[in-house]
C-alpha cells in the first residue's frame, strides 16, 4: 500500500516535473525526475509479510486492582524476510502503560527473535486481554507498507481491591460442627470476652474472675463469645441501576470490592462463603472455603455486569430455600429503583436468617458528576435517609456508604 | 536544637535543567543527534545549490523592491547560513523553561530596539546624580525641592537610526529568502515536520518565480553581479548538472524525516511532562541498540536506492538523446528534442518500470482470497 510520505512525494515530483516545463526549469525537472525515479525504485523494494511467531511473558495472569503486570514481549520471525517492521500489542482501553512501551520498530533479519517489556496498570475489575498484534511492515523511507494483524491473545483477569477489615460484625446464631474463629454472639468456648455471672458447681477454676471475687466478695466466671465455623451468603446487586456514577465509583465497583475484602477475610477465618451475584439473573457461587475459592469468588465478582433489573423479594425467594437456616446475609447493594426491599427484609428476617446491608450510595456520584439539580437531590436523599431509617428500625444492620470512605467506614456505621 | 544538626541551604544558583531543557537538544541517544547534524549539512547543501540557480537578484521581490529598499542586495552567502542560524537559534530559544524564556524574550526585544535607536539616543550624566535637595526657582517663599536625575538622553543621530531601521528593512526582506533555511533548521531540530514541509514548498514557489536573467531587465549589470547572460548549455547536460541538487532534496527530506521518526520513537518512553524517560540503564541500552540497528540499515538502504536512484535518472534523462538521435522518423521530432522530449520519454521509462513491478516483488494477497 502507498503510504501518505510516497503519494506527497510522487505528487510533488510530478508537479515538480511539469512546473519545470512551464517555467522552463531545469532544476524543478531534474528534481522531480530524480524524485519520481527515488519512489518507483522503492516499490521494487516493496515489503514481504514475515512469519512470525509471537508469545507474551506476564509476572502473573491475574491482578488486583491497581496493581501492576509486567509484559515480555518475544516475537521471533521464522522466514527468512528482511525488513523494517512495527509492532503494536493492542491493550484494553483502560490500560495504562507505566513503563516501557507496547510499540516497538524494527529490522527484523531471518530467524531473528526480538522482545521487548512494558508494565501496565489496571484500575477497573474485568477480564481482559492483551492482542492482537497490529503489524506494519514497510520500506526503510515509509514509502510502502503492508499490515497485518496476529490473533495472538493472551487473557488475564483483574480482581476486585482487596481491603483489610479492621473489625467483625457478621453474626449467625447457627454454629457448624467444625470450630472456626468466627463469633456468633452467643455463649459458648471462644476467647472472645462476653459476660460475668455466678459460679456454679462444674465451672472450672480456670474461668473464674479473681478481681470480681476480690471486689465482689463471691466467685465469679468469665462466659465468652463461642466461635465457630459458619456459612455466611454474600449478595451482590449488579442490576442497571448500579452503574451509576463512572469508572471506580460506581455502586456496582465499590459492591464488589467490599464482597472481595469480605469474602477474603471470612475465608481466612475458615467459614464456608457463597456468593450470589444478581442483575438479570443470578450467578452464584457455592459454599465452600479455602484459597482456590477465593480465587473463584473474586473470578466471579471480576465478572459482574450492570444488566437487568432483578427485584431483591425474587432473589430472595429463589434463594432462601437453598441456604442453610440461619446463615447471614450480607447485602451489598445502593438499595436504588426497588420497591421490593421492605417485603424482602421481612420475608428473610421472618425464615430466621440474619442480613446485613453495606449500601453505597449512588446519589453521592450524582451529586459529584452535577448531573442532578440540588433540589431532587436533596429529596432523593431524604428519602434515602428515611429508607435506612426504616430497614434500621426492623433491627437490621445497614452501613450508608458515602463516597471516597473505605470498607470500615460503612462498618463502623453498622 | 540538637547539635551536630546541619541545615543544607538550597543554592541560589539554579541549575542548568531548570533553565534550558538541554537534553531536547542533545537527545538520549546520540544517533538521533548524529542524524540531526548529517541532515542540517545536507540542507545547507540544498539551499545553497538551490540559491546557485535561482539567483535572488532574478526574482520577482528584487524587481519590485529593488528599487524602493537602499541597500537591498540578497546574497544567498549571506542569507542561507543567517537563516540557518536563525531558525537554530529560535529553536533554542524554545527550549528555555518558563521565566527564563520570558527573560529572554525581553533581552531580544530590549537588543533590538537598542540597534535601532542606539545612533540616536546619546546618554550622558544627569545633573543631579545623588538626590538634592535645591531652591525652587522664581518662588517668593523660599520653597525647595527634592531632584534626582543621574541618567540624560539626548537625541542627536537620528539620521543614523534611519540608516539603521532601513538596514532592518532590508534584512526583513532577505528573511523571505532566508525563511527556507530557517524553517528547515528549525523543522529538524524541533522535530516539526510541517517546518520542513513547509521549507520545501518555499523553495518550489521561489524556484516557480524566478526568472532566469531578469535583474538585467531592471537593474545595471554592476547590481545585478553577472555581466553577461548565463552560457546556453544543452538540456540533457543542465538536466545531469540538477540530479545533484534533486538528490540533495531527496536525501534532506529523507534524514530529516528520519530524524523526526526515529526521535519519535525514543520520545515514546517519556512520560508526559518529563524531559527524560524512566528508563533503566539496561532498556535505555536495549533502545540505543535498536535505534544503531535500525539507523545503519537505514543508511545503507539510502546509500543503495540513492545509488540506483542516481544511476537510473542517468538513464531516465539520456535515453531522450538515443532515442531522438537514432534513425526512423522519431529523430524529426523537434519536441522530442528539447525538454517536452525528455519528460515524455522519461514518463514512458516510468511507466516500463511499473508493468515490470507487476511482475516482480511480493504479492501480499489477503488470506480469504
Amino acid at each position: 500500500m502507498w503510504s501518505k510520505k510516497a503519494a506527497a512525494v510522487a505528487g510533488g515530483a510530478i508537479f515538480l516535473t511539469l512546473a519545470g516545463l512551464i517555467r522552463l526549469n531545469y532544476l524543478f525537472i531534474s528534481a522531480g525526475l530524480v524524485m519520481l525515479t527515488f519512489v518507483v525504485i522503492s516499490s521494487f523494494l516493496d515489503v514481504w509479510m514475515p512469519n512470525v511467531k509471537i508469545r507474551r511473558e506476564t509476572t502473573s495472569d491475574n491482578i488486583f486492582e491497581d496493581g501492576t503486570m509486567s509484559v515480555k514481549f518475544i516475537i521471533k520471525n521464522t522466514g527468512l524476510g528482511i525488513g523494517f517492521v512495527e509492532i503494536y500489542d493492542s491493550l484494553p482501553p483502560q490500560a495504562r502503560i507505566i513503563k516501557g512501551s507496547n510499540y516497538t520498530l524494527l529490522y527484523m533479519k531471518p530467524w531473528q527473535e526480538v522482545s521487548f517489556e512494558y508494565s501496565l496498570k489496571l484500575p477497573l475489575r474485568g477480564h481482559y486481554h492483551l492482542g492482537p498484534v497490529k503489524m506494519r511492515v514497510k520500506d526503510a523511507f515509509d514509502l510502502f507498507y503492508n499490515e497485518r494483524i496476529e490473533e495472538s491473545i493472551h487473557s488475564f483477569s483483574v480482581f476486585p481491591q482487596i481491603e483489610v477489615l479492621e473489625e467483625q460484625v457478621i453474626t449467625s446464631r447457627a454454629p457448624k460442627l467444625l470450630s472456626g474463629a468466627m463469633p456468633l454472639n452467643v455463649i459458648g468456648t471462644g476467647t472472645e470476652f462476653y459476660s460475668l455471672r455466678e459460679f456454679v458447681p462444674g465451672d472450672s477454676l480456670r474461668s473464674v474472675n479473681w478481681k470480681a471475687l476480690a471486689k465482689k466478695g463471691k466467685m465469679m466466671v468469665n462466659e465468652t463469645v463461642r466461635e465457630d465455623v459458619m456459612d455466611v451468603i454474600l449478595l451482590v446487586d449488579a442490576r442497571e441501576v448500579s452503574a451509576v456514577g463512572g469508572g471506580r465509583d460506581t455502586p456496582l465497583e465499590m459492591s464488589c470490592r467490599a464482597a472481595a475484602t469480605y469474602a477474603k477475610q471470612l475465608l481466612d477465618e475458615r467459614n464456608n462463603v457463597a456468593l450470589m451475584v444478581y442483575g438479570d439473573t443470578i450467578d452464584r457461587v457455592d459454599l465452600d472455603r479455602g484459597e482456590h475459592h477465593l480465587f473463584k469468588i473474586l473470578t466471579a465478582l471480576s465478572s459482574a455486569k450492570p444488566q437487568g433489573n432483578l427485584k431483591l423479594e425474587i432473589v430472595m425467594k429463589d434463594l432462601l430455600p437453598h441456604l442453610p437456616s440461619g446463615s447471614p446475609i450480607i447485602l451489598f447493594s445502593s438499595l436504588d429503583d426497588d420497591h421490593t426491599i421492605s417485603e424482602a427484609f421481612t420475608s428473610t428476617i421472618s425464615r430466621g436468617f440474619t442480613i446485613t446491608t453495606i449500601s453505597p450510595s449512588s446519589l453521592d456520584f450524582e451529586e459529584r458528576m452535577k448531573r442532578i439539580p440540588m433540589e431532587p437531590l436533596l429529596i432523593a436523599k431524604i428519602e434515602r435517609d428515611n429508607m435506612i431509617s426504616e430497614l434500621r428500625s426492623f433491627g437490621l444492620q445497614v452501613g450508608d456508604w458515602k463516597y471516597g470512605d473505605n470498607v470500615n467506614t460503612a462498618l463502623q456505621e453498622i | 536544637m540538637e547539635e551536630g544538626a546541619t541545615e543544607i541551604k538550597a543554592s541560589r544558583i539554579p541549575k542548568i535543567d531548570k533553565i534550558i531543557n538541554y537534553k531536547d537538544f542533545f537527545g538520549e541517544y546520540p544517533i538521533i543527534f548524529a542524524i540531526k547534524i548529517i541532515s542540517s549539512l545536507s540542507l545547507i547543501y540544498v539551499i545553497s545549490e538551490f540559491y546557485v540557480y535561482h539567483n535572488p537578484k532574478d526574482s520577482l521581490l528584487t524587481k519590485y523592491l529593488g528599487d524602493s529598499l537602499k541597500g537591498f542586495d540578497p546574497n544567498p552567502e549571506v542569507f542561507v547560513p543567517w537563516g540557518f542560524a536563525a531558525g537554530f537559534l529560535f529553536y533554542i530559544f524554545t527550549i528555555f523553561k518558563g521565566k527564563y524564556k520570558f527573560f529572554l524574550f525581553l533581552i531580544i526585544a530590549g537588543s533590538l530596539g537598542g540597534y535601532i535607536a542606539d545612533p540616536a539616543i546619546d546618554v550622558q550624566q544627569g545633573e543631579y546624580v545623588i538626590p538634592t535637595n535645591t531652591d525652587v526657582e522664581n518662588s517668593e517663599t523660599n520653597a525647595t525641592q527634592w531632584r534626582w536625575k543621574p541618567v540624560k538622553l539626548v537625541y542627536d543621530d537620528v539620521e543614523g537610526t534611519n540608516d539603521r531601521i532601513d538596514d532592518v528593512s532590508v534584512r526583513l526582506t532577505n528573511v523571505i529568502f532566508g525563511s527556507m533555511p530557517f524553517l528547515g533548521a528549525y523543522g529538524i531540530w524541533k522535530r516539526k515536520g510541517w517546518a520542513i514541509g513547509a521549507s520545501i514548498a518555499l523553495a518550489i514557489i521561489i524556484g516557480f518565480l524566478y526568472t532566469p536573467n531578469l535583474c538585467l531587465e531592471n537593474f545595471d549589470e554592476a547590481f545585478c553581479g553577472y555581466d553577461t547572460k548565463q552560457d546556453e548549455k544543452s538540456w540533457s547536460e543542465y538536466l545531469s548538472s540538477g540530479i545533484f541538487i534533486g538528490l540533495g532534496f531527496v536525501i534532506y527530506i529523507e534524514l530529516s524525516y528520519a530524524a523526526i521518526k526515529y526521535e519519535n520513537y525514543a520520545e515514546q518512553f517519556k512520560p508526559a511532562g518529563l524531559d527524560i524517560s524512566l528508563l533503566s540503564k539496561a532498556q535505555r541500552k536495549s533502545v540505543s541498540k535498536t535505534l544503531r540497528t535500525l539507523f545503519v540499515s537505514y543508511l545503507i538502504n539510502l546509500a543503495v536506492i540513492l545509488f540506483v536512484t542516481f544511476i537510473i535518472a542517468e538513464i531516465v534523462i539520456n535515453i531522450n538523446k538515443y532515442l531522438s538521435t537514432s534513425d526512423g522518423q522519431i529523430q524529426d521530432s523537434i519536441e522530442l528534442q528539447g525538454p517536452y522530449g525528455i519528460v515524455f520519454t522519461s514518463l514512458i521509462f516510468f511507466l516500463l518500470l511499473g508493468i515490470i513491478r507487476m511482475f516482480i516483488g511480493p504479492d501480499n494477497k489477503m488470506e480469504d482470497a
